[in-house]
């Protein structure tokens, strides 16, 4: 990645978004101005096929049942649970993120809200389809929802999966609301622009009428810091009752009340690692060098290696907890993950999860490329093997020796995994298309304050600055 | 009145600048619209009540899902689970936690449409040419005035640093 200058006075900006128009105009044209290229059209034909297959396989499990999976009598949760605990461990870090960037006033939060935000709903929406498929018989789902009925049944509001139901609904009816109320003003920027009638009116519907007056300014801003507020005890209380459906199952490895807070921290750790992917691949596509500038990716980097640490801990807790507690069963699984059937894959979580972001000490390494790529990566997939071990680990060697076994996931499995992830990207590259990536609104402030700053306050070296 | 005086600024400054002296004129401000929501408004403009309607809207949300829950779970379904009380309410408050955060927001979001006044598609603010360019990155100030003392709004502007104004009749 190329130096960025700090001898401007800027952090988070280059020096040519000169004016607030040029930043209109550097997120505006890719959407109204320039039709998609080629490498757009070829991703999402291999996204609309991947996701075909998926719902292919998909529709063989409907067809002939969960018999299709690796799932046995005693791994009973297996791909579609851990699935959806990294689905929603993803989905949870983009409003986390948004939320806590603005109520901590961080200025750099502006280039990478918008897009974290939209992969929190796509990404809410992958994991909300995993319970509905676990049940078995995905077409009663419905029965989750309370509503008089000629049975005279209710929820049974003490179960987990109930919880779920709740949680997943709320979490993205919230989301898709804190991500317009952010979106209006920018809808309103697409809506004015000279451009093709059809979208302009699109927009002009979405912007409901807004002006851009004082007092609209203000009771947007008061609501968006409000949701946020909001925001954060949600995002926490959704992955804690993720946290819960482990923690409150008589379980081996699982009766722990640590699991709410370090799946919330976890959640953070996959979240940012998909927002850094995200933000390489959507800055060099979309031309958004100026906006979203290497101080973004050593910001993220750092943030990526303090979760990592404490994901470290977390394990290191987990660990001590059985050895300290003597349970033989709790043990059992301690020495089970490090000497048992699955240890290969929890070398590799480990490796992911905990020794990766130790790259991220040195400060050249937090700017590069490569490093950030593989890390994320890695990252990912450390955090998918957590989610999948975390089952394993634990199903496999119950409290009942009789109901021990290993388990194998199959072709479907794999295939309906992929689907979603397919389905995720070609959600996004759509809303690359359709929808600002970046919050123009908050980008123009972000300009006006270090341009303001640049002529008026900076007279020392960038150490000063910085 | 008889005129609007009307001046597109590129920055912040300009426009506080235009605005503070005209009111000090004792010109009134007809219509203004802004890029970003500027700190230098304070927190003075626009009604409030978006906070109150979250917590209001939110507690009424978590509390009736509650009353759902213990109504179905004691009453309409009495379901004996592994002997688990009938009112098990630490159970009950997880999803009652949730509903009430989406019913906040939805209150909240029912009352920025009524203090932005949203969803009004065709104001008359529309008709303004300069108003659209305020989405665009321009700070936008709409004075009234006087045939008679247009000039002088003009020249106030002008001097303050816009960068385009024009008169239109009203």
């Amino acid at each position: 990645m190329e130096a960025h200058t700090l001898s401007t006075g800027r952090r988070w900006t280059l020096p040519s978004l000169r004016t607030l128009e040029d930043v209109t105009e550097t997120v505006a044209a890719p959407l109204m101005d320039r039709p998609p290229g080629r490498n757009w059209w070829i991703a999402m034909a291999v996204c609309a096929i991947g996701t075909g297959i998926g719902a292919l396989a998909v529709g063989f499990s409907f067809v002939y049942g969960p018999g299709l999976w690796g799932n046995n009598t005693a791994v009973v949760w297996g791909f579609p649970i851990a699935n959806y605990v990294w689905w929603i461990g993803i989905g949870n870090a983009g409003t986390l993120i948004s939320s806590l960037l603005l109520l901590t006033r961080q200025k750099w939060r502006g280039s990478i809200n918008r897009f974290a935000e939209a992969m929190t709903l796509f990404a809410v929406t992958m994991a909300g389809l995993f319970p509905i498929l676990h049940l078995g018989r995905p077409m009663y789902f419905y029965w989750l929802a309370p509503y008089p009925n000629t049975m005279a049944l209710w929820p049974q509001w003490r179960s987990a999966l109930v919880w779920d139901f709740w949680a997943i609904l709320s979490y993205l009816l919230f989301s898709v609301l804190f991500f317009y109320v952010g979106l209006v003003p920018d809808l309103a920027t697409l809506r004015d622009r000279p451009g093709k009638r059809g979208w302009r009116r699109f927009y002009g519907l979405l912007a409901m009428g807004w002006q851009g007056s004082p007092a609209q300014w203000r009771a947007q801003e008061r609501l968006h810091r409000t949701m946020a507020a909001v925001a954060v005890p949600l995002v926490c209380s959704v992955h804690s009752i993720v946290g819960l459906d482990f923690a409150a199952s008589l379980m081996p490895g699982w009766t722990e009340a640590v699991f709410p807070p370090y799946f919330v921290v976890g959640a953070l750790f996959s979240g940012f690692a998909m927002v850094v992917l995200i933000a390489l691949v959507i800055r060099r596509a979309m031309r958004l060098e100026a906006m979203i500038v290497p101080a973004h990716f050593d910001a993220m980097a750092r943030i990526i290696l303090a979760a990592g640490i404490v994901m470290g801990a977390s394990y290191a807790a987990e660990w001590f907890g059985a050895l300290w507690g003597g349970e033989a069963a709790d043990v059992r699984v301690v020495r089970y993950e490090f000497t048992g059937d699955y240890w290969p894959l929890y070398a590799a979580m480990l490796a992911g999860n905990v020794l990766a972001p130790q790259v991220f000490w040195v400060k050249r390494l937090r700017t590069s490329v490569p490093v950030l790529v593989g890390v994320a990566v890695a990252v990912l997939v450390g955090m998918w093997l957590e989610r999948i071990l975390i089952l394993l680990n634990t199903l496999s060697i119950g409290y009942e020796p009789s109901f021990w076994r290993t388990y194998a996931p199959t072709l479907v499995d794999f295939l309906i995994l992929g689907g979603t992830v397919a389905a995720f990207v070609m959600l996004l590259l759509v809303f690359a298309r359709v929808l600002p990536v970046v919050s123009m609104h908050e980008m123009r402030k972000l300009v006006a304050e270090e341009g303001s700053h640049e002529s008026t306050t900076f007279v020392g070296g960038p150490e000063e600055r910085a | 009145m008889t005129a609007l005086a009307l001046a597109c600024f590129e920055e912040e400054g300009p426009y506080l600048r235009a605005r503070v002296r005209l009111v000090a004129d004792g010109r009134r401000i007809v219509g203004e619209w802004l890029p970003y929501a500027a700190e230098s408004l304070g927190d003075g403009a626009g009604r409030g009540g978006v906070r109150g309607a979250v917590i209001v809207v939110g507690l009424l949300g978590a509390i009736a899902l509650f009353a759902l829950e213990v109504w179905s779970a004691v009453w309409a379904y009495p379901f004996n689970s592994g002997g688990r009380p009938l009112f098990s309410w630490p159970a009950f408050l997880i999803a009652p936690v949730e509903v009430g955060a989406l019913a906040g927001a939805i209150g909240g979001m029912a009352m920025l449409f009524r203090n932005a006044g949203l969803t009004r598609l065709h104001h008359h603010a529309f008709d303004i040419d300069e108003m659209l360019r305020a989405s665009q990155g321009a700070f936008v100030l709409a004075i009234a005035c006087d045939a008679d003392d247009a000039t002088a709004v003009l020249g106030a502007m002008a001097q303050a640093g816009a960068t385009h104004s024009r008169l239109v009749a009203s």
